[in-house]
C-alpha cells in the first residue's frame, strides 16, 4: 500500500512540473530537490519503480569506486540495498535551462551482513526536462575526504 | 586593448570549436558531440599550460567542480590554476563517450595523472563525468567531478 501511495506520489511530481519556460526557478529547484529525496528513499524502501521514474533510460552513474553503471546496474542496486537510514544536506541546485546540476552530501546508514555501517558521500547529479518532467541524465559520487 | 584582442580572438575559437568537428572524432558522433570533444581536448590543453584564461571562458560562473570528495567553485579553481605548485601534475586522458540530449552534453571517461613527489613518479587513474550546457550557442562547462578508479 505505501509503495503504491509512493508510486503514485512520484507520478504526481513528474507530471505536475510544468515546461521550464514560465516555470519560476525555485519551483522547479522545489521539484528537483523532491525528487533527489525520493531516490534516496528508494534505498530504504526498496523501491526500484521509484528509480524507473526517476532516472533516463540513458541514464549513466560513476559511484565511489569509479565504476560505471547503466540505469538498470543502479536499480538493481536498489533491490539489494542495506540501507535503513538515508539522509541528504548541503544540496544545492543550479539551473541551466532545461538543465539542472544537483550537488550535495548524504549520509547512507545500514548493517550489512551483520555489521552497520555509515557512508558519508558528495553527489553531483544531471538533471533534464524532458518530454513535461525532470529526469537524472547522469550522476557521480566520490567518498567525503576521498 | 590588447587583452580585449585576446579576449575576442579566444572566444572565436571557442565558437568554431562548438561549430566545427575537431580531429579527434569518433564515428557516428553528432555534430554536437564531436564540438564538445574537441572542447574537452582544448581544456586538457589550457589546464596544461596554466592558461586559466581560456578556461574561464569555457566555465560556466556557475561551475561546480568535484575532486577528491571537495566541492570547488569556479573562482577557487581558476585561482589554483593562476598559481599552480611547482610541479603540476602530468594528465593524459584515455577514453571517452560523449552523449548529447538536446542542449546538453554528458562527458565520461578516464585520465591518468601522473605526479611527482620527492624524485618520486606515481600515477593514478579517474574515470570523470563533465556536464556541458549550450547557453547562447557556445557550449559551457557546469559540472565536473573525477572519482579514482580502485583498480
Amino acid at each position: 500500500m505505501r509503495t503504491h501511495i509512493f508510486v503514485a506520489l512520484l507520478a504526481c511530481v513528474g507530471t505536475l512540473a510544468g515546461p521550464v519556460p514560465g516555470d519560476a526557478d525555485s519551483d522547479a529547484e522545489t521539484k528537483i530537490l523532491a525528487m533527489q529525496h525520493m531516490w534516496g528513499q528508494a534505498y530504504v524502501s526498496k523501491d526500484p519503480k521509484a528509480l524507473e521514474r526517476i532516472l533516463d533510460d540513458a541514464f549513466v552513474n560513476v559511484d565511489s569506486d569509479g565504476i560505471l553503471q547503466t540505469k538498470a546496474e543502479v536499480v538493481a542496486e536498489v533491490n539489494t540495498s542495506s540501507a535503513v537510514q538515508f539522509l541528504t544536506e548541503s544540496m544545492v541546485v543550479h539551473l541551466h535551462g532545461n538543465a539542472a546540476i544537483v550537488t550535495g552530501v548524504f549520509e547512507i546508514k545500514g548493517v550489512d551482513r551483520g555489521k552497520p555501517y555509515a557512508q558519508r558521500e558528495r553527489f553531483v547529479d544531471t538533471w533534464l526536462y524532458k518530454n513535461g518532467q525532470w529526469v537524472s541524465i547522469a550522476g557521480l559520487v566520490t567518498r567525503v575526504g576521498q | 586593448m590588447r587583452t580585449t584582442l585576446r579576449t575576442i580572438k579566444l572566444l572565436l575559437v571557442l565558437v568554431c570549436a562548438t561549430s566545427l568537428s575537431g580531429s579527434a572524432q569518433e564515428a557516428g558522433e553528432s555534430d554536437a558531440a564531436k564540438a564538445v570533444r574537441v572542447l574537452e581536448g582544448d581544456r586538457v590543453k589550457a589546464q596544461s599550460r596554466n592558461d586559466n584564461h581560456v578556461l574561464d571562458l569555457m566555465f560556466d560562473n556557475a561551475l561546480v567542480y568535484i575532486e577528491s570528495g571537495k566541492l570547488v567553485t569556479k573562482g577557487d579553481y581558476l585561482l589554483r590554476v593562476k598559481s599552480p605548485k611547482p610541479q603540476t601534475p602530468q594528465i593524459v586522458p584515455e577514453a571517452m563517450t560523449v552523449r548529447t540530449l538536446e542542449n546538453t552534453a554528458i562527458v565520461v571517461g578516464t585520465y591518468r595523472e601522473t605526479d611527482v613527489k620527492d624524485g618520486k613518479s606515481s600515477s593514478k587513474r579517474w574515470r570523470f563525468v563533465d556536464t556541458w550546457v549550450k547557453k547562447k550557442g557556445i557550449w559551457m562547462l557546469v559540472a565536473a567531478a573525477a572519482v579514482p578508479l580502485s583498480k
